[in-house]
């Protein structure tokens, strides 16, 4: 079985600014980490491969640096790793990335199935999976919680949403995007890290794509653009209270009330 | 509102007589002084009362430093402003931070003040939480100091309130002796209220590396054979710590309560040691230094397909937290059997003994621990043979067999160049063993200091010394 996991390199705090020209983070200078969601995409394709046998492909978009993404896929057990990576796709919103992931996962032929984290940690959209999934027009689940392989190319997967579970018995091709706790992820081998120092790195540039029209990637190609990126105002101080169960449950209802001002005359006597 | 500084002991303050050494005390009240102006206040009206004072900051000492013996208690967690810092001509950097600043808000201040160039302080206990001024009084070190050497080094300039109320400023240079007398002296001559403290430049690359073994000798046997191999041209082993598997089964037992280790995978099982490494330098040297470890840790039974290696500061601090979740989980089991027996208290060993090989270090607590029907976990540095054995008592009678069989371990190796203290103080759960943990001629020194800056004994009283000493 052919696998592609896609993965990104993020912040690893979230400290920084905003480029106020382009509305893009500042990441220079910032210690960068993989998505932690990603991770997760990851280590849900080393488990069906341990299982089903195949290949596991990782590809990441972004600047040169992001290499590190794929050394340390390398270090968790990946097979091949693809950098996409090209001053064109710089400043590219959900539609761009995912356009370039597309043409990028393309120039490596075709997949069985394709994982991606839920999210990451720096933009937060979630919306990267469903658009490549329909790029590539292939189905789509995300919020996924579970899978199992139950035959040839066949999976058994759960989709964990806030009020409903739901699953489904699916074929490939299919892209599943799955939720950080999908499985509790193991921790980068010294023996694969070290022979991951030496494996060999496919990169990409537009030139290798099929589609090289510069119009339809990065900043040019991205239907939004960010306004502001703020840190949220901290709050001030609050104060600790120590108290005995049932006059700690008055109290906090009590402070609720007063905070709400919607107390009823005896509702909580 | 003129803020009222002094406050009565109240039930809520109840956790201000207590530290992470699960001794317990007593106080008539409490004051969070958030400037030096403010502990000066308080000082002089402490002197008027005749009161003793007992200053604490961050809380995790665990030899009961922090703990009140009556008196007052000066709590130092709102003194925790940044100050000034800057860069040496020699490439060094510095931070002067008030001492009621964590380790964690220490780091961050750092980063945040040098954006181009990476710096660090090298004296990293574990603890996080742990602040400057506790760090300095205690000469609490760190898992990297076998390789930066004595912490005291990284202490530029200190400022202390004394008895009286009067402002002493200390140099590195100018006094050097007095500097390092009160480095480590456990708050009896006074409090600090700041310090400047000497960055230096953080590696270029560092390698968080964890090697599995089945059997406890052959993970005595690389550790003893890490001594060896610990330097190469561009690269070093900056920390060389040692879990045992009981200490691993404690981490694992509550490590969903604890947020940066709850997704680390479990330790396999068949584990009886683990050995984990921080390998600092060029990235070339580092790579080449772990490959040549690996090697080593194959020949001495670990199965290198096991060990783990990670790289990154957010990675790494995992891995810290890991080992220093092998400390907090002792303290959290010794907590809860003080809860049904208030008598019990944390028992843990603090001694480097030299002249003997890591293995057989191990080999004689281990069988001691065996021959004493106890149970213990045992973690700690490698290179310098500084291993805290942390006995785990179940009930009080097993508690005073513990703490027989630590009084008999310091009395039997209380020579030659052995350090019976390292680096979690004396404080009040050691004072009964000062004659064996410090010369007379040490002794001596800590009494003069104490008469010239505190001869009425209004610091910190029961460190050390017993009362009345």
């Amino acid at each position: 079985m052919r696998i592609a996991v896609c993965m990104k390199q993020v912040p690893a705090y979230s400290e920084g600014n905003m480029d106020e020209r382009t509305g893009l983070l500042i990441r220079s200078g910032l210690e960068t980490a993989v998505n932690v969601y990603d991770l997760a995409a990851l280590e849900t394709a080393l488990r069906i491969k341990e299982t089903a046998g195949g290949t596991v492909a990782v590809f990441t978009m972004g600047p040169a640096g992001a290499e590190s993404v794929l050394r340390e896929a390398y270090a968790y057990g990946a097979d091949q790793g693809v950098l996409i990576c090209d001053r064109a796709f710089g400043g590219a919103d959900v539609l761009a990335t995912s356009y370039t992931l597309m043409q990028a996962i393309k120039t490596q032929g075709s997949y069985d199935l394709i994982l991606c984290g839920k999210q990451t940690t720096d933009g937060d959209t979630a919306q990267v999976s469903g658009a490549l999934a329909k790029w590539l027009e292939i189905p789509h689940f995300t919020e996924v919680s579970a899978v199992s392989v139950t035959g040839e190319k066949r999976f058994c997967i759960t989709q964990t949403f806030e009020r409903q579970k739901l699953v489904w018995d699916i074929a490939v091709p299919c892209l599943l995007a799955v939720q950080r706790h999908i499985w509790p992820v193991r921790m980068p081998s010294l023996k694969l890290r070290m022979a991951g120092k030496k494996k060999m790195i496919t990169e990409l540039g537009i030139d290798k794509f099929e589609d090289q029209d510069v119009g339809h990637y990065g900043l040019k190609g991205s239907a939004t653009q960010v306004k502001r990126i703020f840190p949220p105002k901290r709050t001030s101080r609050g104060s600790v209270m120590s108290m005995e169960g049932p006059a700690a449950a008055i109290y906090i209802l009590r402070t609720i009330e007063a905070i709400q001002g919607v107390k009823e005359e005896g509702a909580w006597s | 509102m003129e803020r009222q500084l002094i406050l009565p002991m109240e039930e809520k303050y109840r956790e201000y007589l207590i530290d992470e050494s699960k001794f317990s005390g007593e106080a008539d009240s409490i004051s969070f002084p958030a400037t030096q102006d403010e502990v000066i206040i308080i000082v002089n009206e402490m002197r008027k009362k005749q009161s003793r004072i007992t200053i604490q900051s961050g809380k995790t000492g665990i030899a009961g430093g922090a703990v009140p013996k009556g008196g007052h208690i000066m709590n130092l967690s709102e003194l925790k402003g940044y100050i000034d810092s800057g860069i040496f001509d020699d490439g060094t950097a510095f931070i002067t931070v008030e001492a009621g600043m964590n380790l964690m808000e220490l780091n961050r201040e750092i980063s945040r003040r040098f954006k181009r160039h990476q710096y660090f302080w090298p004296p990293q206990p574990t603890e996080v939480s742990a602040a400057v001024g506790g760090i300095l009084a205690s000469g609490a070190k760190g898992i990297n100091s076998s390789y930066y050497g004595d912490s005291r080094q990284y202490v530029q300039r200190l400022r202390m309130v004394t008895a009286d109320g009067g402002v002493l400023e200390l140099e590195r240079g100018a006094d050097h002796e007095e500097l390092d007398m009160i480095l480590g002296g456990e708050g009896l001559t006074g409090v600090i209220t700041a310090a400047t403290l000497k960055l230096v430049p953080k590696p270029e690359c560092v390698w968080g590396i964890s090697f599995f073994f089945e059997n406890r000798t052959d993970a005595g046997l690389f550790a003893e054979r890490l001594k060896e191999c610990s330097r190469t041209a561009g690269a070093h082993i900056e920390a060389a710590e040692y879990l045992d598997r009981t200490a691993i089964d404690l981490i694992e037992q509550r490590k969903e309560t604890m947020t940066k280790i709850k997704e680390l995978p479990d330790v396999p099982a068949g584990i009886n040691g683990m050995v984990y490494l921080e390998i600092a330098g060029e990235e070339a040297a580092v790579e080449e230094m772990a490959g040549a470890l690996m090697e080593e840790a194959d020949e001495c039974g670990s199965d290198s397909d096991q060990a783990w290696a990670v790289l990154g500061d957010t990675e790494i601090e995992k891995m810290q937290a890991f080992r220093h979740a092998a400390a907090e989980t002792a303290n959290l089991l010794i907590e809860e059997v003080r809860r049904a027996d208030g008598r019990i208290r944390k028992l843990g060993t603090d001694m480097a003994l030299v002249g003997r090989s890591f293995g057989e270090t191990l080999k004689i607590y281990r069988d001691d621990i065996e021959k004493a029907g106890l149970k213990a976990s045992i973690f700690g540095h490698i290179m310098n043979n500084h291993l805290h054995v942390n006995i785990l008592p179940e009930d009080y009678q097993q508690y005073i067999r513990g703490c027989n069989l630590i009084d008999r371990w310091t009395q039997e190796y209380a020579f030659g160049d052995n350090c019976l203290a390292v680096e979690h103080g004396i404080g009040k759960l050691k004072n009964h063993l000062v004659d064996l943990i410090l010369t007379k001629d040490q002794q001596d020194r800590i009494r003069r200091m104490k008469e010239r800056y505190d001869p009425q004994g209004m610091w910190n009283q029961g460190n050390i010394f017993k009362e009345g000493r």
